[in-house]
């Protein structure tokens, strides 16, 4: 006897979704992070992944944070280290501190709404 | 650069092959900014390889690091795209607008349309060459004191219709005012626009 076993395979629309709101949110994710303390990079990308479970396009979050600092929303500074090899930290500038509380309350009005949305 | 140590050449090679590729897509940036960008990987790949997995062997462990970056040719695009287009506008060099546009041009309408903007300033320097060709028949003409037509008008047809030439040997020194004019302020359009 066999039996037939549908494995709950995201659909190709879902997956398509899940990214565009990955993608969505990143900037979100990482000026909350940025936030709280200093980090670079690598510490970065794995914050990103241990707090949101979210695998991220490595390379991309350079020019990605390349771009949050040309809009002044973060800055950034090399820190020698015992290797040799400098650490390029990144911190929440004002600009980024005062954005983050516009986007802060955005989601708050989003997150309610979907929440009404969705309970119906 | 002080790059990471490895144990075995055929990881040197590999690190070495990665970071020559990352030059290459980024060689037409201003040296500060490639030293960053390079600086930035060199980090990534060193941190990377600090928290490697102690049952893989080093090549593996970089070529794992290395795949989660991603092509260096495809993920630095747009940030080499971003700051061409930054040095374009501040140095007003044509050959960075040049490479800045055929960059972005796949981010969006607006560098279309920028494109030809730039390529209308060749009608100004066209110009300047027919009145060296035809030094009687090409001018900037009136009819009744308002402007009618940039270009080539025959005698007969200038008679017929009234026109006059107003710049006589100035023609060819406004035509190059015009043509910077035009650039400088096409570039400042460009400067704005990457500012919004």
């Amino acid at each position: 006897m066999y039996f037939i076993y549908i494995c709950p395979v995201d659909s190709e629309f879902v997956n398509k979704w899940k990214s565009q709101v990955k993608k969505g949110t990143l900037t979100f994710i990482i000026l909350n992070l940025l936030k709280k303390q200093e980090y670079y990079g690598y510490d970065l990308i794995e914050q990103i992944r241990q707090h949101t479970a979210m695998e991220v396009a490595e390379g991309t979050l350079y020019p990605l944070l390349n771009r949050l600092k040309n809009d002044g929303l973060i800055s950034s500074k090399w820190v020698e280290q015992a290797s040799g090899i400098p650490r390029k930290y990144y911190a929440l500038a004002d600009e980024g501190r005062r954005s983050l509380t516009q986007m802060q309350h955005f989601w708050e009005d989003l997150e309610n709404a979907i929440k009404h949305i969705t309970e119906k | 650069m002080k790059i990471p140590t490895f144990q075995q050449d055929a990881t040197v090679k590999l690190y070495q092959h990665y970071i020559n590729r990352v030059k290459r897509t980024v060689k037409t940036l201003p040296w500060r900014d490639r030293d960053d960008v390079l600086m930035e990987i060199n980090s990534h790949i060193h941190e990377g390889m600090q928290k490697a997995n102690e049952t893989q062997s080093e090549t593996e462990a970089l070529q794992l690091i290395l795949d989660k970056l991603g092509k260096p040719e495809v993920v630095f695009k747009p940030l080499v795209a971003e700051r061409k287009l930054k040095q374009a506008t501040i140095t007003f060099n044509p050959l960075h607008v040049m490479k800045a546009l055929a960059l972005n041009i796949s981010n969006g309408f607006i560098y279309l349309v920028f494109s030809l903007l730039y390529l209308l300033q060749l009608t100004f320097i066209f110009m300047v060459g027919a009145k060296l060709v035809y030094p009687d028949q090409v001018g900037l003409f009136f009819k009744n004191g308002n402007f009618h037509l940039l270009g080539i008008a025959a005698f007969d047809v200038r008679e017929r219709q009234g026109l006059e030439e107003v710049l006589g040997n100035w023609f060819i020194p406004v035509m190059l005012v015009a043509t910077v004019l035009s650039y400088l302020l096409t570039t400042l359009l460009l400067r704005l626009k990457r500012k919004k």
